[in-house]
């Protein structure tokens, strides 16, 4: 690797005023940033070691919300037993990354803002991602790409939690050298149209800090979905988060947003008001299906992804039905 | 500051001169020094002090600077699981963390697993049913064991599985790892005849 | 069969106390006083000339103490190709991998910085990666003289079998069928990434390889870089897997020790995974076209194949696409075409020719067997090989019972439907099977056991044990005809100071080569000692076996059939193994805990190659996209299902105890059983390996 030093942060405004300088880069659980460094695609002098600032890592349930601080692993959130009774989605979507010994280190602020798993940005080519002006995904091997959203680049976010916490409307604290912000989940994420080189928001000497949920509705059923092209150690093929408050058997509020298919995780607006104020029969769970790949842009290769989401929103609507 | 200018690929068909060079700009021939940092790390319940290079790996300085050369590197990017040592009792790819990131902690290899000369049972399972073939990955898969059963004594083989996922085996002998992990699980507390049975 | 005292018996593997406590040394764990580190700059282009490199600000780095390009070393690397001189740094680079320069330099990291710092001017020229585009007109020639590379006699024509008439044999066919199959290049991925360390003592060089040969290694180094045999020698006593490529001397060998000898300091050169994946080689991707045909009652009149095999631009393996062996048939004519292209080179991966070759004519074979409403176990049974192309009898043939008993433990009749796609949506599950066989070759090696006063007995082999347990079947071997207990036996391996000549674990020869060798040495020791009494005090006893045994008249085959049973999740593409048995003839089993190993470990990989794995390219640049473990999909444990081995001894008259090859077959028909498995369960052919999700939702849709 290159050489760097690597300084410890003693609290986030210590943390976001080393951010400032030129090359530095914030590092939580490191597994996809330390390859990254060796694969030259990113080339940090100072990486800034975020897990040496105390209470970021701690889980508190407050009467109005859940507080999840930015350094809880996802082997601590997908185990917790709050977040797994009253936000399943959550806890599904942590244990479904990589594999125990990534879960053990990763961090969930390092999973909602980890980069692009494209195989023409990892491999180094000189495309929007790597500081350049073009997507090779575009005329090439587009398999895994995206059939939303996409444009001028086509890759799709990688994250399992980023969907799930879209899902559950959560916000997001991030904090900065002389100020904190906290804003709605969807609001992080940026489409590539907005800014081709970056997947969210965050400022250079920004750290998402925290991540608060509003209080579980009562009767409120959650899941996540991923296909993986193995059995695990896979992002996802295309995967679901979906949130159903329920009254009886009518479905009350629904949020369904889909990972795998777009450079942001993937609000379905329109299939979310198909399911208000109805019984989620297969019928209807269905037709969500087919909604839910309405406007679809395939391109070349990924054409699989339509049938196939189809299929995911489908099944997961009927499962959650029946819970 | 250095900034890495990109290599250009040369797009169409046809012959025509590409510099490819990777420069970095205001490049001088002598370094500034590498950063260091001392650390404490407890390995194998023994206190080491090492001073480290910050880029380091936490598998790199078990390997080259304190001996221990059972966990190995096979990918060195998190993907195959054949570094694995556990970090506070924490199965984690040690290719993945920084050795400065391990200060004040503490960190066990396949190493540390036999005590008192008395192979772990992990290990003499590994043994009776065949669990290494070129043993590459063995370490790994014996660290990931171990954390399980120190937090399950008894899974079930999907248990098995799920917990040893992160580690990948190109001799494909997954069958006989499961195997003997059950056994292990099994198996009566001392092992200590069966350990004076082996030789080296 | 006879009950023997130490061969057949299930034993741990002697050296699996090392293998568990982290004790075994394996080539990166050594370190030797002054050692320097070396890393390998590689082209980013599939095919350029190189007009300029310039090593000034790298060799100006503060750690750097030497560097090799084509300037300075124009060593030739004999076995990196058959056919054409392979230089260690060839100009022009011929495939997105292709070595430039190589540093030494105090630590790694400044190694690699120093390679980063190496300026160099490529002019790019046109590639090719497809074999038969390759072969067109206008293709970009890659070595003097065209894309077809040489035969063995050097002529450019395709490889050629033929027996009988093919158009005799396609007129007297009631029906004929045609279709062609596609296979990606599939990476060996051993788990020990490549690593060389190479040091100089005077003018004696010692080479700390990575490698299944080390009697080879021995010799090609000694060869390419000019030096005498006996001042050469090569250690390997623990190496984390080879699968066929790992079998020779590679370039980084020579490169650590040309660098070596620049500094005059021992030089370990390492490899990251992905130039593991991209700068070596993997199995060959093929395209092949079948013509089969077959009478009414289903059997076969002809089998034709028409098939290209991509090797990279440097010509390490046969190219070979094998499968129509196992048939009996009364006309064959295969043409396979070894093509050169700008892809990773290709060369051994577990039996080279076979899982891909096996797939394409298994697949055709069973869409016959359902165009004629035959039981696919039946038309096997019908049309499977009963002597070696047709003509020779085999030592010992049990695939009849492989495919009988493999059927019965597997239930297929329970599992197999008649009619593909049958059942309920969408889980629809489905039984397929494929036989195969592998050449198990008799010949050279040699053993020296030599037995001191104690009464123990030291078994000297060149093996290294990639994995295959080769030294504890070398100690069963020799424990068994010496008449001793295991215990008495001490295998010294991996070290050409120590160790006579080996084949090399490659073409699973280890076991009846060497193997036989050790046979033949013990028989000679007990002869001695019958003679001569057990040695006393400082005396040893030794016996040499140079064996190179030849099996006339016959052909020596291991049989194999495998049976797999899937669940396809139609909705969603996803395959999931429900049952696998794999039944398999290896002669007499040395060691049944260890074959059984190799067996579950075969399949497995024959799995991941069927449903996963394929270096994929991007068509524009000529650059491989997906290398490494994750881009490769390599199987993990909630991946790999039980695999149940089912072993048909049958009585051989010939190797150590009538011990058969076992390594490689385990993966010859895993392939081809998944892909019919899947198609039983959809009714829809994928002939395009890896048979991804995406193709399985393509010919659902």
């Amino acid at each position: 690797m290159k050489s760097f030093a690597n300084v410890n942060a003693r609290d986030l405004k210590d943390a976001a005023l080393r951010l400032k300088e030129p090359n530095a880069i914030a590092i939580g659980g490191g597994s996809d940033l330390l390859g990254m460094v060796k694969d030259h695609l990113v080339q940090p002098d100072v990486l800034v070691n975020l897990k040496t600032i105390h209470g970021l890592d701690q889980i508190s349930a407050k009467s109005s919300e859940v507080n999840i601080g930015g350094l809880v692993t996802l082997d601590t959130l997908s185990h917790d037993p709050m977040i797994r009774s009253n936000y399943r989605v959550l806890a599904e979507a942590a244990e479904s990354v990589a594999t125990p010994q990534i879960r053990n280190v990763g961090t969930l602020a390092g999973n909602v803002c980890q980069r692009p798993w494209c195989w023409y940005y990892r491999n180094n080519f000189p495309c929007f991602k790597n500081g350049g002006t073009k997507c090779f995904s575009v005329a090439g091997e587009n398999q895994f790409h995206a059939i939303f959203g996409g444009g001028p680049s086509f890759i799709v976010h990688p994250s399992d939690t980023a969907p799930a916490l879209v899902a559950l409307d959560a916000r997001f604290r991030i904090a900065g050298p002389s100020r904190e912000r906290t804003i709605p989940a969807a609001e992080f994420f940026a489409l590539p149209k907005v800014n081709a080189a970056k997947e969210n928001v965050l400022a250079k000497d920004e750290i998402l800090a925290s991540v608060h949920l509003p209080r579980a509705g009562k009767n409120t059923r959650s899941t996540y979905h991923k296909v993986m092209d193995r059995e695990a150690w896979t992002h996802a093929v295309v995967s679901v988060a979906a949130v159903l408050e329920m009254d009886g058997q009518v479905c009350k509020r629904a949020r369904i947003v889909l990972g795998g298919v777009a450079p942001i995780p993937w609000r379905l607006d329109k299939v979310e008001a198909m399911l208000e104020g109805q019984r989620i029969t297969p019928e209807l769970a269905a037709k969500a299906g087919e909604g839910a790949v309405a406007g679809a842009n395939p391109l070349a290769k990924n054409g699989y992804k339509v049938p196939l989401t189809k299929a995911v929103v489908r099944r997961t609507l009927e499962g959650l039905a029946q819970v | 500051m250095s900034r890495i200018s990109r290599r250009r690929f040369f797009e169409g068909t046809g012959a025509g001169i590409v510099a490819t060079a990777v420069p970095v700009k205001g490049q001088q021939p002598a370094r500034p020094a590498v950063p260091r940092t001392t650390i404490q790390i407890t390995v194998n319940g023994a206190r080491q002090k090492l001073e480290v290079e910050d880029r380091w790996t936490l598998v790199e300085a078990l390997r080259d600077h304190l001996g221990l050369t059972g966990a190995k590197i096979g990918c060195d990017r998190g993907e195959c699981g054949a570094c694995t040592v556990l970090l506070d009792g924490k199965p984690v790819y040690s290719c993945s963390q920084l050795a400065v990131w391990a200060d004040g902690r503490s960190v066990e290899t396949v190493e540390g697993l036999a005590r008192d000369g008395r192979l772990d049972p992990l290990q003499e399972a590994f043994i009776e049913h065949d669990g290494p073939q070129c043993g590459f990955c063995t370490s790994g898969q014996l660290m990931s064991a171990k954390a399980l059963l120190n937090r399950n004594s008894h899974p079930t083989a999907d248990e098995v599985r799920a917990a040893m996922t992160g580690n990948i085996c190109r001799c494909s002998n997954y069958n006989r790892y499961v195997e003997s992990v059950l056994a292990a699980a099994a198996a009566p507390a001392t092992t200590a005849s069966a350990a004076a049975r082996r030789k080296a | 069969m006879t009950t023997l005292n130490s061969v057949g018996h299930p034993s741990p593997r002697i050296d699996a106390l090392k293998r568990v406590s982290g004790a075994a040394t394996y080539t990166g764990d050594i370190r030797l006083p002054g050692m320097l580190y070396a890393r390998v700059l590689r082209s980013p282009h599939a095919h350029a000339r190189i007009r300029r490199i310039d090593v000034s600000k790298a060799r100006a780095l503060d750690g750097v103490k030497a560097i090799l390009t084509r300037e300075n070393c124009d060593v030739v690397w004999g076995s990196g190709d058959t056919r054409n001189k392979r230089y260690l740094f060839n100009n022009p680079v011929r495939f997105a991998g292709d070595a430039v320069a190589a540093v030494a330099a105090v630590d790694r990291h400044t190694a690699e910085e120093a390679t980063r710092l190496i300026e160099v001017e490529y002019e790019t020229l046109p590639f090719v990666l497809d074999p038969e585009d390759a072969l067109k007109d206008g293709a970009p020639e890659i070595q003097p003289g065209g894309n077809l590379s040489p035969n063995n006699q050097g002529q450019r024509q395709p490889e050629v079998l033929r027996r009988g008439s093919i158009e005799e044999g396609l007129r007297a066919a009631d029906h004929v069928f045609e279709d062609h199959y596609t296979s990606s290049h599939i990476n060996n991925a051993q788990l020990e990434p490549r690593v060389s360390i190479a040091q100089w003592e005077g003018g004696r060089l010692t080479v700390y390889a990575s490698t299944q040969g080390i009697s080879n290694c021995h010799t090609e180094i000694a060869r390419d870089l000019e030096l005498d045999a006996k001042n050469v020698r090569v250690v390997c006593q623990f190496m984390g897997g080879g699968f066929g490529n790992k079998n020779q001397c590679h370039d980084f060998d020579l490169m650590a020790a040309m660098l070596a000898k620049q500094t005059g300091a021992p030089v370990k050169l390492e490899f990251t995974r992905k130039e593991d994946y991209v700068a070596v080689h993997g199995r060959w991707p093929t395209k092949q076209y079948y013509k089969v045909g077959v009478r009414n009652n289903g059997t076969l009149t002809a089998i034709q194949l028409r098939g290209y095999s991509g090797m990279g631009p440097y010509r390490k393996g046969t190219g070979g696409i094998a499968g129509i062996e196992i048939y009996q048939c009364p006309h064959v004519e295969r043409t396979v075409h070894p093509v050169l292209t700008n892809m990773a080179v290709s060369a051994n991966l577990r039996g080279p020719d076979y899982p891909q070759g096996v797939f394409g004519l298994e697949s055709l074979m069973d869409d016959i067997a359902y165009s004629l409403k035959i039981d696919p176990v039946e038309f096997r049974l019908k049309n499977m090989t009963r002597k070696f192309n047709d003509q020779t009898p085999y030592t010992s043939i049990g695939l009849e019972d492989c495919i009988r008993r493999g059927a019965e433990a597997f239930e297929w009749k329970k599992r197999w439907h008649a009619i593909p796609g049958v059942g309920d949506r969408p889980a629809k599950r489905g039984a397929g099977m494929a036989m195969g066989s592998f050449f198990s070759s008799l010949g050279r090696s040699s053993a020296v056991i030599d037995v001191d006063s104690r009464g123990m007995y030291h078994v000297h082999v060149g093996v290294t044990d990639i994995g295959t347990a080769a030294k504890t079947t070398m100690a069963l071997i020799a424990a068994e005809t010496l008449g001793v207990p295991l215990e008495k036996i001490d295998v010294i391996w991996g070290d050409t100071d120590r160790c006579p000549y080996s084949v090399g674990e490659s073409g699973s020869r280890t076991t009846t080569h060497t193997g036989y060798a050790v046979v033949e040495a013990a028989k000679e020791l007990k002869r001695q000692i019958a003679e001569k009494g057990m040695p006393r005090d400082n005396d040893v006893l030794t016996a040499t076996a140079n064996t190179n045994p030849t099996v006339p008249g016959m052909a020596r085959y291991s049989f194999v059939a495998h049976f797999a049973e899937v669940e396809v999740d139609t909705d969603l593409g996803h395959v999931r193994l429900v049952k696998y048995v794999a039944a398999h003839d290896s002669g007499r089993v040395v060691n049944p805990l260890t074959a059984t190993s190799q067996v579950k470990g075969g399949a497995t990989m024959g799995i991941g190659m069927a449903l996963h794995e394929g270096l994929l390219y991007d068509r524009a640049s000529g650059v491989p996209l997906n290398a490494g473990y994750y881009g490769a999909r390599v199987m993990t444990h909630r991946d790999a299902p039980e695999i149940e081995v089912l072993w048909v001894e049958t009585e051989d008259a010939y190797g150590p105890y009538g011990a058969k090859t076992l390594g490689e077959p385990t993966i010859i028909p895993s392939v081809a059983a998944v892909a019919n498995a899947i198609y039983n369960a959809i009714g829809k052919r994928v002939k395009d390996l890896p048979i991804t999700r995406d193709k399985i939702l393509g010919v659902l849709a």
